[in-house]
Protein backbone atom coordinates (compact mmCIF):
# COMPACT_ATOMS: atom_id res chain seq x y z
CA UNK A 1 0.00 0.00 0.00
CA UNK A 2 1.37 3.51 -0.69
CA UNK A 3 0.63 5.94 1.94
CA UNK A 4 0.10 8.89 -0.45
CA UNK A 5 -2.20 6.95 -2.80
CA UNK A 6 -5.31 6.30 -0.91
CA UNK A 7 -4.97 2.26 -1.13
CA UNK A 8 -8.49 -0.20 -0.14
CA UNK A 9 -8.10 -1.36 3.37
CA UNK A 10 -8.32 -4.43 4.42
CA UNK A 11 -11.87 -5.77 5.33
CA UNK A 12 -12.96 -4.45 8.27
CA UNK A 13 -10.55 -1.07 8.25
CA UNK A 14 -12.06 2.15 8.42
CA UNK A 15 -8.77 3.73 7.73
CA UNK A 16 -5.55 2.10 7.53
CA UNK A 17 -1.63 3.15 6.33
CA UNK A 18 0.87 1.27 4.87
CA UNK A 19 3.11 0.67 8.08
CA UNK A 20 0.55 1.13 11.03
CA UNK A 21 -1.99 -1.10 9.32
CA UNK A 22 -5.40 -0.40 10.56
CA UNK A 23 -6.13 2.70 12.23
CA UNK A 24 -9.77 2.74 13.15
CA UNK A 25 -12.26 -0.13 12.60
CA UNK A 26 -15.36 -0.43 10.82
CA UNK A 27 -18.63 -0.71 13.24
CA UNK A 28 -19.12 -3.90 14.83
CA UNK A 29 -15.08 -4.71 14.21
CA UNK A 30 -12.90 -5.40 17.13
CA UNK A 31 -9.50 -3.61 16.63
CA UNK A 32 -6.71 -5.63 17.38
CA UNK A 33 -2.77 -4.94 17.59
CA UNK A 34 -0.85 -8.39 15.93
CA UNK A 35 2.80 -8.43 16.52
CA UNK A 36 4.48 -10.46 14.01
CA UNK A 37 8.22 -9.87 14.15
CA UNK A 38 9.48 -6.60 14.60
CA UNK A 39 6.39 -5.16 13.00
CA UNK A 40 3.29 -4.41 15.23
CA UNK A 41 -0.43 -3.45 13.03
CA UNK A 42 -3.44 -2.97 13.43
CA UNK A 43 -6.26 -5.80 12.33
CA UNK A 44 -10.14 -5.18 12.59
CA UNK A 45 -11.97 -8.47 13.35
CA UNK A 46 -15.31 -9.81 14.21
CA UNK A 47 -14.36 -12.22 16.85
CA UNK A 48 -10.93 -12.31 18.93
CA UNK A 49 -8.41 -14.55 19.03
CA UNK A 50 -8.05 -17.00 22.16
CA UNK A 51 -6.91 -15.33 25.18
CA UNK A 52 -8.76 -12.22 24.42
CA UNK A 53 -12.33 -11.09 24.69
CA UNK A 54 -14.13 -8.24 22.68
CA UNK A 55 -15.12 -5.19 24.52
CA UNK A 56 -17.03 -2.80 23.55
CA UNK A 57 -17.20 0.38 25.97
CA UNK A 58 -15.56 2.53 26.06
CA UNK A 59 -15.25 3.06 21.93
CA UNK A 60 -13.35 2.09 20.14
CA UNK A 61 -14.47 -1.31 20.17
CA UNK A 62 -11.12 -3.35 21.09
CA UNK A 63 -9.91 -6.71 21.74
CA UNK A 64 -8.87 -7.01 25.17
CA UNK A 65 -6.19 -10.01 26.81
CA UNK A 66 -8.73 -11.62 29.50
CA UNK A 67 -6.98 -12.31 33.22
CA UNK A 68 -3.67 -13.33 33.88
CA UNK A 69 -5.01 -16.70 35.17
CA UNK A 70 -7.39 -17.02 32.29
CA UNK A 71 -6.62 -18.83 29.14
CA UNK A 72 -9.82 -17.78 27.66
CA UNK A 73 -12.61 -15.83 28.39
CA UNK A 74 -16.07 -14.53 27.39
CA UNK A 75 -15.33 -11.14 29.09
CA UNK A 76 -13.10 -9.87 31.85
CA UNK A 77 -15.21 -11.57 34.63
CA UNK A 78 -16.00 -14.98 33.00
CA UNK A 79 -13.19 -17.34 32.22
CA UNK A 80 -13.81 -20.05 29.78
CA UNK A 81 -10.68 -22.18 29.93
CA UNK A 82 -7.88 -21.39 33.27
CA UNK A 83 -4.31 -21.57 32.82
CA UNK A 84 -2.27 -24.46 33.63
CA UNK A 85 -1.99 -25.21 37.45
CA UNK A 86 -5.63 -23.06 38.42
CA UNK A 87 -8.92 -24.78 38.42
CA UNK A 88 -12.18 -23.41 36.88
CA UNK A 89 -15.12 -22.39 38.92
CA UNK A 90 -18.03 -20.13 38.19
CA UNK A 91 -15.99 -18.17 35.39
CA UNK A 92 -13.19 -18.14 38.12
CA UNK A 93 -9.82 -19.98 38.36
CA UNK A 94 -8.62 -20.44 41.49
CA UNK A 95 -5.18 -22.35 42.80
CA UNK A 96 -7.55 -24.36 45.31
CA UNK A 97 -11.33 -25.75 45.28
CA UNK A 98 -13.11 -24.21 48.22
CA UNK A 99 -13.22 -26.65 50.71
CA UNK A 100 -17.02 -28.21 49.62
CA UNK A 101 -16.06 -29.06 46.54
CA UNK A 102 -13.47 -31.35 45.06
CA UNK A 103 -10.83 -30.75 42.29
CA UNK A 104 -11.12 -32.93 39.14
CA UNK A 105 -7.62 -32.76 38.07
CA UNK A 106 -8.69 -34.53 34.39
CA UNK A 107 -11.08 -31.31 33.84
CA UNK A 108 -9.28 -28.88 35.99
CA UNK A 109 -12.65 -27.84 37.59
CA UNK A 110 -14.46 -28.08 40.77
CA UNK A 111 -17.05 -30.48 41.14
CA UNK A 112 -20.16 -31.47 43.86
CA UNK A 113 -18.71 -33.68 46.27
CA UNK A 114 -20.49 -37.04 45.46
CA UNK A 115 -21.22 -39.22 48.63
CA UNK B 1 19.43 24.51 18.07
CA UNK B 2 18.13 20.90 18.38
CA UNK B 3 20.53 18.20 18.92
CA UNK B 4 21.12 16.32 16.05
CA UNK B 5 21.21 12.23 16.54
CA UNK B 6 22.93 9.87 14.67
CA UNK B 7 20.80 6.46 14.13
CA UNK B 8 22.91 3.32 13.08
CA UNK B 9 20.39 0.67 11.83
CA UNK B 10 21.96 -2.77 11.64
CA UNK B 11 20.28 -5.25 10.03
CA UNK B 12 20.76 -9.14 10.47
CA UNK B 13 22.88 -10.11 7.66
CA UNK B 14 22.49 -7.17 5.75
CA UNK B 15 24.23 -3.49 4.87
CA UNK B 16 24.13 -0.87 8.43
CA UNK B 17 22.32 2.69 7.73
CA UNK B 18 23.42 5.41 9.03
CA UNK B 19 20.53 7.72 9.25
CA UNK B 20 20.09 11.32 11.15
CA UNK B 21 17.18 12.42 13.50
CA UNK B 22 16.63 15.04 16.00
CA UNK B 23 16.59 14.49 20.12
CA UNK B 24 13.40 15.89 21.36
CA UNK B 25 13.76 17.71 24.52
CA UNK B 26 10.78 16.22 26.31
CA UNK B 27 13.83 13.42 27.01
CA UNK B 28 17.58 13.35 28.28
CA UNK B 29 19.93 13.58 25.44
CA UNK B 30 22.33 10.48 25.25
CA UNK B 31 23.20 7.90 23.73
CA UNK B 32 21.08 4.07 23.61
CA UNK B 33 20.83 1.17 21.46
CA UNK B 34 18.49 -2.11 21.51
CA UNK B 35 16.21 -4.11 19.30
CA UNK B 36 14.44 -2.28 16.49
CA UNK B 37 10.98 -2.88 17.46
CA UNK B 38 7.63 -1.11 15.48
CA UNK B 39 4.93 -0.44 17.71
CA UNK B 40 1.29 1.31 16.61
CA UNK B 41 0.29 4.87 17.78
CA UNK B 42 -2.78 2.38 19.17
CA UNK B 43 -0.60 0.79 21.51
CA UNK B 44 1.08 3.50 23.51
CA UNK B 45 -2.31 4.05 25.57
CA UNK B 46 -3.25 3.08 28.94
CA UNK B 47 -6.06 1.18 27.89
CA UNK B 48 -4.20 -1.03 24.84
CA UNK B 49 -2.29 -3.86 26.16
CA UNK B 50 1.29 -4.23 27.70
CA UNK B 51 2.72 -6.94 25.50
CA UNK B 52 5.35 -7.70 28.14
CA UNK B 53 7.69 -7.50 25.54
CA UNK B 54 11.51 -7.95 27.09
CA UNK B 55 13.03 -4.71 28.11
CA UNK B 56 16.09 -3.45 25.98
CA UNK B 57 14.42 -2.66 22.89
CA UNK B 58 14.74 0.55 20.61
CA UNK B 59 10.68 1.15 19.19
CA UNK B 60 9.67 3.14 16.46
CA UNK B 61 6.61 4.58 15.96
CA UNK B 62 4.87 5.98 12.53
CA UNK B 63 2.66 8.62 13.32
CA UNK B 64 -0.76 9.06 11.34
CA UNK B 65 -1.89 12.24 9.96
CA UNK B 66 -3.41 14.37 12.75
CA UNK B 67 -6.79 13.96 10.99
CA UNK B 68 -6.61 10.44 11.60
CA UNK B 69 -6.36 9.77 15.08
CA UNK B 70 -8.53 13.29 15.92
CA UNK B 71 -8.97 11.82 19.69
CA UNK B 72 -5.56 10.46 20.90
CA UNK B 73 -5.71 8.62 24.09
CA UNK B 74 -2.43 9.95 25.17
CA UNK B 75 0.05 13.33 24.30
CA UNK B 76 3.14 12.31 22.47
CA UNK B 77 4.78 13.07 26.07
CA UNK B 78 2.71 10.87 27.05
CA UNK B 79 3.01 8.34 25.01
CA UNK B 80 6.90 8.40 25.12
CA UNK B 81 6.63 8.01 28.88
CA UNK B 82 4.68 4.78 28.51
CA UNK B 83 7.39 3.21 25.81
CA UNK B 84 10.02 3.93 28.72
CA UNK B 85 7.85 2.29 31.24
CA UNK B 86 7.05 -0.53 29.05
CA UNK B 87 10.85 -1.44 28.44
CA UNK B 88 11.97 0.83 25.56
CA UNK B 89 15.59 1.90 25.69
CA UNK B 90 14.49 4.71 23.32
CA UNK B 91 11.59 5.93 21.23
CA UNK B 92 12.27 6.79 17.15
CA UNK B 93 8.93 9.44 15.99
CA UNK B 94 8.89 9.09 12.54
CA UNK B 95 6.85 12.21 12.10
CA UNK B 96 7.02 12.79 8.37
CA UNK B 97 3.18 12.89 8.34
CA UNK B 98 2.92 15.10 11.39
CA UNK B 99 5.08 17.57 11.25
CA UNK B 100 3.24 19.38 14.54
CA UNK B 101 4.29 16.77 16.57
CA UNK B 102 7.88 18.18 17.00
CA UNK B 103 6.07 20.96 19.13
CA UNK B 104 4.51 18.35 21.51
CA UNK B 105 7.85 16.96 22.38
CA UNK B 106 9.77 20.28 23.13
CA UNK B 107 8.58 21.03 26.86
CA UNK B 108 11.57 19.25 28.75
CA UNK B 109 10.25 16.34 30.95
CA UNK B 110 13.28 14.62 32.30
CA UNK B 111 12.49 11.57 30.93
CA UNK B 112 15.68 9.59 30.93
CA UNK B 113 15.50 7.46 27.66
CA UNK B 114 15.67 9.52 24.75
CA UNK B 115 13.53 10.50 22.20
CA UNK B 116 14.69 10.93 18.38
CA UNK B 117 12.05 12.32 15.35
CA UNK B 118 12.80 11.09 12.31
CA UNK B 119 11.42 12.23 9.17
CA UNK B 120 11.77 12.35 5.33
CA UNK B 121 14.15 10.22 3.71
CA UNK B 122 16.17 8.75 6.58
CA UNK B 123 12.86 7.78 7.75
CA UNK B 124 11.46 5.79 4.88
CA UNK B 125 14.83 4.24 4.95
CA UNK B 126 13.97 3.19 8.18
CA UNK B 127 10.23 2.34 8.08
CA UNK B 128 12.16 -0.03 5.12
CA UNK B 129 13.81 -2.29 7.39
CA UNK B 130 10.42 -2.65 9.60
CA UNK B 131 7.82 -2.69 6.21
CA UNK B 132 10.45 -5.82 5.49
CA UNK B 133 10.25 -7.48 9.10
CA UNK B 134 14.18 -7.41 9.70
CA UNK B 135 15.32 -7.78 12.73
CA UNK B 136 17.95 -5.02 13.15
CA UNK B 137 19.66 -3.61 16.09
CA UNK B 138 20.01 0.14 16.71
CA UNK B 139 22.71 2.47 17.89
CA UNK B 140 21.85 6.05 18.50
CA UNK B 141 24.70 8.31 19.40
CA UNK B 142 24.89 12.06 19.83
CA UNK B 143 26.17 13.81 16.56
CA UNK B 144 28.88 16.40 17.65
CA UNK B 145 28.39 19.90 17.03
CA UNK B 146 31.01 21.53 14.72
CA UNK B 147 33.22 23.84 16.94
CA UNK B 148 32.86 26.26 14.28
CA UNK B 149 29.55 26.91 12.78
CA UNK B 150 30.38 26.35 9.34
CA UNK B 151 30.24 29.53 7.79
CA UNK B 152 32.51 31.24 5.07
CA UNK B 153 34.53 33.77 7.03
CA UNK B 154 36.66 35.62 4.91
CA UNK B 155 39.88 37.54 5.86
Amino acid sequence: MNPSVSQPCPGGCATCSEYNGCVTCKPRFFFFLERIGIRQTGVCLTSCPSGYYGKRFPEPNACTKCKADCEACFNNNFCTKCKNGFYLHLGKCLENCPEWLEPNNYTMECNDIVH
Amino acid sequence: LAQKAIIRVIPFKLEPLMLEGVFASVADVTPAEGKLLQFHPLSLCNTSEDEHTIPGFVSIVKLERPERDLHPCLSLANKAKLAGERGARAVLFDITDDQGAADQLKKPRGLSHPVVLIWGHDAELLMGVVNNNREAHVKIEVKEMPAWPDYDVWI
